[in-house]
């Protein structure tokens, strides 16, 4: 039996609300952002109390789906297509399963505390480590965006190359993107828009199902780890590294903990959250896979090297041995996994250089409100679509060196992380438990190890000491 | 704007939700020197094996 529906609630009125936040009618201390986050806040309210379960699902998912298919990015997907054509079906594919349950375990903890409270990772590090690991923080995620969004727009460039596109093109459709999304001056906007974007990830998935692949060859590697990698140590190294920082990074925790914070998620909405960071853990390991499966395609036929592929671009490769269907899929979806990170990354630009300086930082406030945030936002994107015009740049070593980066800077990130979670002044019930923190002690100690060893062994060769 | 609006129009917002809120800084965490060595010995890692990623990044274009 349905459940009988309570008493309409009035919606609080946004009459009186400046989008500078500066408005004389609204009392003092209220801002046009405290309104608006109000009302969805209503929303959610709403539908919990009438019970409407799927709608208050709709309502409360986002962040998690966002940074876990946002982290699905052309660097990552090239990252796995890849492996898949360097090593076929084997050792990767689990690989991949593996880091996404890393992430979830991490971005849960990045959504809990963004509920509890109500404040991003930046501003919490600063407040409450001092400026100095604050500034730290900052810095390492304003240097991995930038290289990464360089990575994201040579993603777009590779996918529209395909379409006899120019990098102009790309640098513009990027840039486009950004002050579209961002002109709506509401967080609810921004994210229902990238989330329709981000489903189009789905395209690795259709280009792997139309490679035809052996589906028991597929099983059997999910299950087993084999056949496990040879060749050089450097390369399965370089993979193993890449594969880790595209499934965690830093601008992840950045962005799930001030996204869950800006779109006012508190603690009666952490079931949601999990679902929503579970759901998009489910999602990005589906469609990472399917990258590999793809790219898996060219190991098997004739295969191609690394650098090789970086001049031809995955989709024209694929295109000489799948066909050109799955050629175009795949460009298509290159072009979406760049998009989407372009607006996912340069927005944690914004939030955590907004958060280190103290000004707003919010996608509920207007532009002349939060300038420094929409700046910062647009800036980085700006920045990076001007750096992949310059010719000759080394398209594929930046996307998987971007990824090697976020690998080795992540630690720091998350250590921070697994301490506020468990900072009980902040987190009261909601700390981790013991079991949790050993886990991610783990995961802590996995990712220095794959970083580190990639970053020595490559070091020693280049100085020629191996 | 009476005082009974004002409470309706942010009554689903928690307390520390306003922006007026967030701007208040939380107080700063005692850290012990275990802790303080532990993180300088993490900041020494993470830039010496940045500075080896981006070394090599370098001498190999």
């Amino acid at each position: 039996m349905t459940p009988p529906r309570p008493p309409r609630i009035p919606e609080p009125a946004l009459e009186g609300a400046t989008a500078d936040g500066q408005s004389t009618n609204l009392p003092a201390g209220l801002t046009h952002e405290d309104l608006i986050r109000s009302r969805d806040r209503f929303r959610v309210h709403s539908a919990r109390q009438s019970h409407r379960r799927w709608y208050l699902l709709w309502l409360l998912v986002g962040p998690g789906i966002l940074a876990m298919l946002g982290e699905n990015d052309g660097p990552s997907m090239i990252s796995y297509a890849t492996s898949g054509a360097t090593y076929g079906l084997g050792f990767f594919l689990p690989f991949i399963l593996i880091t996404f349950v890393m992430a979830i375990v991490c971005q849960e903890m990045c959504m809990r505390v963004g509920a509890v409270t109500h404040r991003g990772y930046g501003q919490l590090v600063l407040e409450r480590f001092g400026k100095l690991w604050g500034w730290f923080a900052a810095g390492d995620l304003v240097v991995t965006n930038l290289v990464t969004l360089i990575a994201e727009f040579v993603s777009i460039r590779v996918g529209l190359a395909y379409f006899h596109l120019s990098a102009g093109v790309a640098a513009l459709l990027g840039l486009v993107l950004v002050l579209f999304t961002l002109s709506g001056g509401r967080y609810w906007r921004w994210e229902r828009i990238v989330l329709g974007m981000a489903i189009f990830n789905g395209l690795f998935l259709v280009a792997a199902i139309m490679v035809g692949p052996n589906w028991g060859s597929v099983g059997h590697a999910v299950v087993t780890f084999s056949p496990f990698p040879g060749g050089s140590v450097n390369t399965l190294l370089l993979l193993i590294a890449s594969t880790i920082g595209a499934t965690v990074t830093p601008w992840m925790i950045f962005f799930q903990q001030s996204a869950s914070a800006d779109k006012g998620m508190t603690p009666d909405d952490l079931r949601h959250g999990r679902y929503d960071t579970i759901a998009g853990g489910i999602l990005a390991a589906l469609f990472g896979c399917g990258a590999l499966i793809a790219g898996a395609a060219l190991a098997t036929r004739g295969g191609a090297s690394i650098q090789g592929l970086a001049g031809a671009g995955f989709p024209g490769a694929l295109g000489a041995v799948s066909g050109k269907a799955v050629a175009t899929v795949f460009a298509l979806g290159l072009i979406e996994a760049g998009a989407v990170a372009v607006l996912t990354i340069s927005a944690s630009t914004g939030y955590a250089v907004g958060e280190c300086v103290g000004a707003p930082h919010s996608l509920n406030s207007s532009a002349r409100g939060a300038a420094l945030f929409y700046g910062a936002n647009v800036g980085a994107a700006a920045l990076a679509g001007a750096i992949i015009l310059i010719p000759g740049a080394p398209l594929l070593s930046i996307a998987l060196n971007a990824n090697v980066l976020a690998t080795v800077l992540l630690p720091v990130a998350l250590v921070f992380m697994i301490m506020l979670a468990n900072d009980r002044e902040l987190m009261g019930r909601w700390a981790n438990g013991a079991a949790l923190n050993w886990v991610a002690i783990g995961i802590v100690v996995f990712i220095s190890v794959c970083g580190a060893a990639y970053a020595i062994d490559s070091f020693l060769q280049t100085i020629h000491v191996l | 704007m009476t005082d009974r609006e004002r409470e309706e129009l942010v009554m689903y917002l928690e307390r520390d939700q306003l922006v007026s809120d967030k701007g208040r800084p939380v107080p700063r965490a005692r850290l012990s020197r275990r802790v303080s060595v532990g993180l300088w010995a993490l900041r020494v890692f993470a830039v010496v094996v940045s500075a080896m990623v981006v070394y090599t990044f370098i001498a190999q274009l």
